[in-house]
């Protein structure tokens, strides 16, 4: 992205993911945000997948409450 | 320089839980994923010497578990329920947007439905979508989305490239989306998303 240059759909689009992982680089962020501020198609999809990826972080499954002694009884015993 | 015990300790115990957390997502079971955990732990420690960077301990260990998670997967006597892997790198997955799915002109009149879908999304909904990915795409969404690594880390713990990485997840989020359109049956908004059949032309006789 050239942040001199205003992006179009597509190229929001093609770059959704990154953005809502937070992996552009701060001019490719400034470029997207000015799109998304003036694109409410691109970002209602930007808002869609940020809260969809927030649901699927719901599933992190953490420790298993039985194992963790052990296995802190095994990292002290290495 | 070498890695001192109580550093190894101190990082390993800080790391117990998203590594149970991924472990017991590729197993899916708990007693294998304890396993997999204490072998990657053991590993990890009889090869401390292989990390040069401490700053990466997090990837490194990752990466361990992945690849201790593949080999013992591909012991013969290992017997799996898990789909076979797909070549990750095809691009057999055909784009997928539940967004658009969503938003197509005979559904905007009904309000908002990419928001009603998401209030109405159980959590089983997503444990059986992600459950169902082949396990090349399962991984990069766990990485991405439940332990929230950069894809760089990604990148080191599979040993690809950066660009693949984001190219993987783009289209195991597309089939996850896939699956979970499937789910927005149930919630009535698929029948409303289907074209009312066009009536046939009624011929007088």
């Amino acid at each position: 992205m050239n942040p001199h240059k205003p992006i179009d759909c597509e190229q929001a689009l093609a770059r959704i993911f990154e953005y809502i992982d937070h992996e552009l680089h701060a001019h490719e962020r400034a470029a997207m945000q000015a799109h998304l501020h003036t694109c409410k198609s691109c970002f209602s999809r930007a808002e869609f997948e940020r809260r969809l990826k927030q649901k699927v972080a719901t599933l992190r499954a953490g420790a298993m409450p039985e194992a963790q002694a052990r296995l802190e009884k095994l990292i002290k015993s290495l | 320089m070498p890695v001192e015990r109580k550093f190894f300790e101190s990082q390993a115990l800080a790391l117990l839980g998203p590594l149970q957390g991924v472990a017991r997502r590729l197993c899916r079971n708990d007693a294998e994923a304890e396993d997999l955990v204490a072998e990657t732990l053991a590993r990890a420690w009889r090869s401390r010497d292989d990390l040069a960077d401490p700053v990466a301990f997090r990837a490194w260990m990752f990466r361990i578990l992945h690849n201790t998670f593949v080999s013992e997967r591909r012991r013969p006597h290992v017997a799996r329920e898990t789909t076979l892997d797909v070549d990750p790198d095809c691009e057999n997955e055909p784009p997928f947007s539940l967004f658009e799915q969503m938003h197509q002109p005979f559904l905007l009149w009904f309000g908002n439905p990419e928001q009603e879908f998401l209030d109405k999304l159980l959590r089983a909904d997503l444990e059986r979508a992600l459950a169902a990915l082949p396990e090349a795409y399962r991984v990069v969404v766990v990485l991405a989305d439940l332990e929230e690594l950069s894809y760089a880390e990604i990148a080191a713990v599979l040993e690809i490239p950066v660009g693949t990485v984001r190219s993987r997840l783009a289209r195991a989020r597309c089939a996850l989306q896939k699956r979970l359109w499937e789910s927005a049956e149930a919630y009535g908004l698929k029948a409303r998303a289907n074209p009312i059949p066009k009536r046939e032309k009624r011929t007088t006789p």
